[in-house]
């Protein structure tokens, strides 16, 4: 009798000590950049809500100009860790532009970039297109209606010019993904053409995202891909009209992810999942709902909105965060997935996501040579780090923040195969040549590379 | 009397002269005179400014881009209030942080007072938003709905003209099996005529879109001002939220009295386990809490980076820059003035390096800074310049060194340049005094050379602080150094409804405190001046 | 060709067979040829001349400040090589330094001087010079509050304070005005007297000459000027310029000495075949930058 008592009253003790223990982190004051985009939420997030400081980690949050000056400032040190595209982490790791070993434990958020024309090609697009000529067109939009014009030009002498944001961006690989689907080639990179130029039918620059609305007013170019809010201030201001989401080019799509340098996940172990835990909390609080209903996202965007953060109007955020996007003034749909940060397994760090974005760097050239498919599989797995996330995740259980049932089921890291694309393709991440192979428009390589 | 002097003689010697018939007045000297002074220099500037604003508030609003408005004085009043409330806020926060005892408690129930206000402020002016919106689409839509419905109906009936003619054409077609070639001709020509007539309908159709366009651009000062109301309020909930935070579970006393008796509870486990148990897991746990209580005990809130403080850290930036093109520009510009030879060979390197813009200058440096730097938090330079009392506060990073060096490497030529010919013009009959007093070297370049330079260097330096400012906050917007020019990029980035009137509120700022810099050059300019002291403006 | 007028152990300061000129050694002009001098010790010897005849040149020649092309200067029996303060100069310019007050241009040639001297015997040194040429009441001033005159005197108070053996005056009243110039005059007699040194002034001025020298040498007109025969001044000292005028010697050699230079004057004239107009020997301050300088561009800030 005796015995019984005292068993569990040193277990409950042991437990209350356990579950109770924070991490010892190395390094308890914190750097991280972030560029002025809605999805940066979950780092901000992370600081305002306190989730950071339950941690023991004080932030700081610094804006960053672009996205080069990011990777260079996480590079050298000015900044532990970052807000990053999710090509960036794979490209500087594999060499492409800034060479530095990059991983992520994290990814922030799913789809949330959209692809803007200016007025005048959305009225030739009309024309090309009578069903589009309404006030509520039927989505998603295929770059169909844009093939003539691009045709007239070239007729002309003359190339149609977007703007995405960086070459090795989302924005870069969903623009050229929307167009090329509809037969529009928006060409190669090479070693001497690092343009991506090369046999381009529309020619693709990069633009910094604030500057875009102000860039497709000026005329200089006739469209852009880009993260939010700058395809809702286009509605807004009235100076182009969003044709397409990326939500509707790959569904669920990862799109950002937070990255520090390798160097550094290996001197503060504890510190790197200390992070995790934060942006995991702060992820799960973004997608809280009530019946369906998003209820946390007015908040987030009312502290978005500060000057600091993403700075822009609380109404222009809320457009894209609260669950409807604005293609125009008349056409507000309801997509509660445009901006995804925690449900559909996004935060997990897969690797069959960096196997994608590595598929797409090779079909356009960035890659300039064949690898065998073996490369794409160890290359995700020297940036992704899924280990991290899911001891972030188990202390997070343990504390009770966290649900068995939230974790992602997976053995291996790698999503199920998906045709969730504009253009009906599948993706397999343990069959990246194939996969590259069954397009169209871009590099193919050997299939004997596929065993390889 | 002699104080008044003494009062003229500093308003000289700072270039305030427009003050000195105040003085004058003030003490009776020839009324009529000094209000004829002061009318000149003291209100017809006052005048003019005030006609700058009036134009300025006429014209802003009559120029609108689809990028945003140009501001109105009125907005950028507004838009300075903005960036004053954002960093009360955050130094309340960070004060909050710290308070402990009866002082936490008052302000903390004071908070929760302000919050129970607020709740009742902010349903009235979301009413008020409600009804101004209602009443605002009412209008809205009795203005837009003719040139809608005009529009609409045009677009329809174009519509409905094409299928006609479509038709009516397909059928005219269907009938040319077995047409004669003229016939077929007449064919192409109605084809042709319809394709006019479908051109003309588009032109007719564009007219009216243009007008339900404009129909569309209108806005509703009544909405926007209840928005806004909104808007402050929100912030201050969201401020209030987090300030309520910080005073209470989250606030530093509470976190290190928690940590405290975790520590407490690990340690008393530790003493009085018994033998069965895991003691080196147990003792490893006191540790751990009792540094996660200093960690707790010592933390600081992460204050973000608001403009006074910006304001702060890009004047140190500037003055470090300054600094150092002057240790490196005044030495070099005498070498010139004193050695042709030298002389020739700088020449080369100032007419090369003098034209190249700070955004070339700065990746350059940023990329050598960073090389010297690879772990910049515990470079000896950065933990020496963050040890140094005022500086320390304001994160030397490697990014303020590439912005400071970048100001010194664009602003050390008119120093140079200036002390160079400063020396190289030394009166013949000053040298003629020295050699007949066989002063040496040293005497000589510093009882003769430098003194009768100071005035051109000097005149170099207010050149030289200029240009720093002017290249800092290019250099800033570019490195994203934390500083003014951060604030302008941040701000712009931002792309709000607020973004131009908080750029608007950085002209003054900028124009205002390069103003002060020139001012303060000149006063050293004329106080090392030692011929009239009235000549330098 | 030695025209000595004294044995050589009489004479103190001496130019034997002096010759400078300037530019380029083919085609140099000599602005002073075949010039000898032997002033005695204590004496006070004025070189009177046209403007532009290389009066400037000679006081520098003098001083050390220019070495001669040919020929000597020595100064009691040693080659002047370089200048120094046993001979005084005070330029026709003052060249005080702007930026420091009475005390401090005069305190700076003390220091130089006597390096040797405490802070108060500097002090005490500074004043008495100060003192003595009347500008006790002046000595915190910088040199742009005063008037021409006092300048001069700071100027003439600094070179006395460096005790030299030898005053090189160049034109120092010329700038002044005639009441000023008088003052002047007077003052710098009455400490010649007082410290008796070996004077050399340099003038255009023959009443000055007059009034004040043991000797007064015509400088011939350049180029290639020399030094004509003196005119020996045999007037009783102290001389009163009030009394001076009526004196029948005064006038029999001021008409001479002016009758002499308008001759030199003709005949410099004749020989160069045409009425050259002379500039008056002011040089203003130049503000110029020197030529090395233009070469880089600055910014004009005034």
């Amino acid at each position: 009798m005796r015995f019984r008592l005292i068993i569990p009253a040193l277990v409950g003790l042991g437990s209350q000590l356990a579950h109770a223990e924070k991490l010892a982190v190395e390094k308890d004051e914190l750097k991280f950049g972030f560029i002025k985009l809605t999805d940066c939420a979950p780092i901000v997030i992370a600081k305002e809500k306190g989730f950071f400081e339950d941690e023991g980690l004080q932030v700081e949050v610094i804006a960053q100009s672009n996205w080069k000056v990011l990777l260079d400032n996480v590079i050298t040190g000015n900044l532990d860790g970052a807000h990053m595209l999710s090509g960036q982490p794979i490209a500087a790791t594999i060499g492409i532009g800034t060479e530095a070993h990059i991983v992520t434990p994290y990814t922030l958020d799913l789809n949330g970039n959209a692809i803007t024309v200016s007025n005048s090609i959305w009225e030739q697009m009309q024309e090309n297109d009578p069903d589009l000529d309404s006030d509520t067109p039927e989505h998603p939009i295929s770059a169909d209606a844009l093939k003539p014009i691009t045709e007239d030009m070239l007729a002309e002498g003359k190339k149609l010019q977007m703007g995405m944001v960086f070459p090795v961006s989302t924005h870069n690989y969903e623009l050229r993904y929307w167009l090329a689907a509809a037969g529009i080639h928006p060409g190669y990179y090479s070693k001497t053409d690092v343009a991506g130029r090369t046999d381009a039918e529309v020619e693709l620059s990069v633009t910094p995202p604030p500057q875009m609305p102000a860039t497709l007013e000026a005329g200089t170019i006739s469209g852009y891909c880009v993260g939010e809010p700058w395809n809702q201030q286009a509605v807004a201001k009235g100076i182009g009209v969003p044709v397409v989401t990326n939500y509707e080019i790959w569904k669920n799509n990862p799109e950002k992810v937070f990255g520090v340098t390798k160097k550094w996940a290996d001197e503060n172990p504890n510190t790197i999942v200390a992070v995790t835990k934060a942006l995991i909390r702060a992820g799960k609080w973004l997608d809280e709902t009530v019946d369906g209903k998003l209820v946390n996202r007015e908040e987030a965007c009312r502290i978005l909105s500060q000057p600091n953060y993403v700075g822009a109007d609380f109404e222009v955020i809320k457009n894209s965060m609260t669950g409807t996007f604005a293609f125009q003034k008349s056409d507000i749909q309801d997509m509660p997935d445009f901006n995804v940060f925690f449900k559909h397994d996004c935060s997990y760090p897969w690797y069959s996501d960096g196997v994608w974005f590595l598929t797409q760097m090779r079909r356009w050239g960035q890659i300039t040579e064949t690898k065998p498919a073996s490369w794409y599989a160890e290359t995700a797995k020297k940036i992704y780090l899924p280990d991290v996330y899911m001891k972030a995740a188990e202390s997070l259980i343990s504390e009770g923040h966290l649900a068995e049932d939230e974790l992602p089921k997976t053995t291996d890291g790698y999503k199920p195969a998906t045709k969730d694309f504009i253009d009906g393709n599948e993706f397999d991440g343990k069959k990246p040549i194939e996969y590259l192979n069954s397009f169209k428009i871009g590099i193919k390589d050997d299939p004997s590379m596929a065993t390889k | 009397m002699e104080f008044k002097y003494k009062i003229l003689k500093g308003i000289d010697i700072s270039g305030l002269n427009f003050l000195s018939p105040v003085v004058r007045l003030a003490t009776g000297e020839e009324p009529a005179k000094q209000l004829r002074e002061i009318g000149r220099f003291i209100v017809v500037p006052i005048i003019a400014f005030l006609a700058f604003l009036w134009l300025w508030s006429v014209v802003a609003p009559k120029h609108k881009t689809k990028a945003g408005e140009v501001p109105t004085p009125a907005v950028v009043w507004d838009a300075t209030g903005g960036i004053w409330r954002f960093h009360e806020y955050e130094t309340q926060k960070d004060q909050a942080y710290q308070l402990t005892g009866g002082t936490r408690l008052d302000t903390l129930g004071k908070a929760k007072a302000r919050m129970a206000e607020l709740d009742a402020l902010e349903a009235r002016a979301k009413e008020q938003l409600a009804a101004a919106e209602a009443s605002s689409k009412e209008k809205f839509d009795a203005r837009v709905a003719p040139s809608k419905k005009a529009y609409d109906d045009a677009r329809e009936a174009s519509k409905d003209a094409r299928r006609t003619r479509t038709e009516a054409l397909k059928a005219e077609a269907a009938q040319l099996a077995g047409a004669t070639p003229e016939q077929r001709e007449t064919f192409l020509n109605h084809l042709r005529d319809a394709d006019a007539a479908a051109e003309a309908e588009k032109k007719s159709l564009d007219g009216l879109k243009a007008a339900y366009a404009d129909a569309q651009t209108v806005t509703f000062p009544e909405t926007k001002d209840a928005r806004r109301t909104v808007t402050v309020l929100a912030e201050e909930r969201q401020f209030l939220v987090k300030y309520l935070d910080m005073l209470g579970d989250n606030s530093r006393e509470a976190k290190v009295a928690d940590a405290k008796a975790k520590a407490e509870e690990a340690r008393s486990a530790f003493l009085n386990a018994g033998p069965d148990e895991d003691l080196y897991k147990l003792g490893s746990t006191v540790l751990k809490r009792q540094e996660l209580l200093a960690t707790t005990a010592a933390s600081q809130y992460a204050k973000p980076w608001t403009l006074p403080k910006q304001i702060v850290r890009s004047l140190l930036c500037v003055f470090s820059g300054f600094l150092l093109a002057s240790f490196i520009a005044i030495p070099i510009g005498i070498l010139c003035g004193l050695s042709p030879t030298f002389m020739a060979a700088t020449t080369p390197f100032v007419a090369l390096f003098k034209p190249v813009s700070p955004l070339v200058w700065l990746p350059i440096i940023m990329i050598i800074v960073g090389g010297f730097m690879p772990d910049p938090e515990n470079h000896w330079l950065i933990v020496l310049l963050g040890k140094v009392p005022f500086l320390g506060n304001y994160k030397i990073d490697p990014m303020f060194l590439s912005s400071a060096i970048t100001v010194a490497l664009c602003s050390l030529w008119a120093t140079l340049v200036n002390t160079a010919l400063g020396v190289g013009s030394v009166d013949k009959d000053h040298m003629n005094v020295a050699r007949v007093l066989r002063l040496g070297f040293w005497s000589r370049l510093f009882k003769i050379v430098i003194p009768t330079a100071l005035p051109l260097i000097f005149a170099g330096l207010r050149i030289s602080l200029g240009v720093g400012w002017m290249v800092l906050v290019a250099a800033e917007i570019l490195s994203t150094s934390e500083g003014i020019g951060k604030f302008v990029n941040d701000m712009y980035t931002n792309g709000s409804s607020q973004s131009f009137a908080q750029m608007f509120v950085v002209v003054f700022i900028v124009g205002f405190i390069g103003m002060a810099l020139d001012r303060i050059m000149v006063v050293f300019q004329r106080l090392v001046s030692f011929e009239t002291a009235g000549s330098t403006l | 060709m030695s025209t000595l007028d004294f044995p050589p152990r009489m004479s103190f300061l001496t130019l034997e067979n002096v010759a400078i000129g300037f530019g380029p050694e083919n085609q140099r002009v000599n602005v002073l040829e075949d010039v000898n001098l032997s002033v005695r010790e204590n004496e006070f010897v004025a070189v009177i001349g046209f403007s532009g005849a290389g009066k400037s040149t000679l006081v520098s020649l003098l001083a050390g400040l220019e070495r001669p092309t040919a020929g000597k200067v020595t100064m009691a029996g040693e080659e002047v090589v370089r200048p120094g303060p046993r001979r005084g100069v005070m330029f026709q310019s003052y060249s005080l330094l702007p930026w420091l007050s009475v005390a401090g241009n005069i305190e700076l040639a003390v220091k130089q001087v006597f390096p040797g001297k405490s802070k108060a015997e500097v002090k005490e040194h500074v004043e008495r010079y100060i003192e003595m040429v009347h500008l006790t009441p002046a000595k915190d001033k910088k040199p742009h509050e005063l008037s021409g005159g006092m300048r001069q005197r700071v100027s003439l108070a600094r070179t006395l304070s460096m005790q030299p053996e030898v005053l090189l005056l160049d034109e120092p009243l010329s700038a002044l005005d005639a009441l000023t110039r008088a003052v002047l005059q007077d003052e710098i007699l009455q400490i010649w007297e007082q410290e008796k040194k070996t004077v050399v002034l340099i003038t255009n001025d023959v009443d000055e000459a007059i009034l004040m020298a043991d000797r007064i040498i015509p400088l011939t007109m350049g180029p290639r000027a020399t030094l004509a025969e003196a005119f020996p001044v045999t007037l009783e000292r102290p001389r009163d310029r009030r009394t001076l005028t009526d004196n029948p010697d005064y006038q029999h050699l001021k008409t001479e000495i002016t009758s002499y230079l308008v001759r030199l004057n003709r005949e410099a004239r004749a020989a160069r075949g045409g009425s050259i107009i002379q500039m008056p020997d002011v040089a203003p301050r130049d503000f110029t930058p020197p030529s090395k300088i233009r070469g880089l561009k600055w910014k004009n800030t005034a």
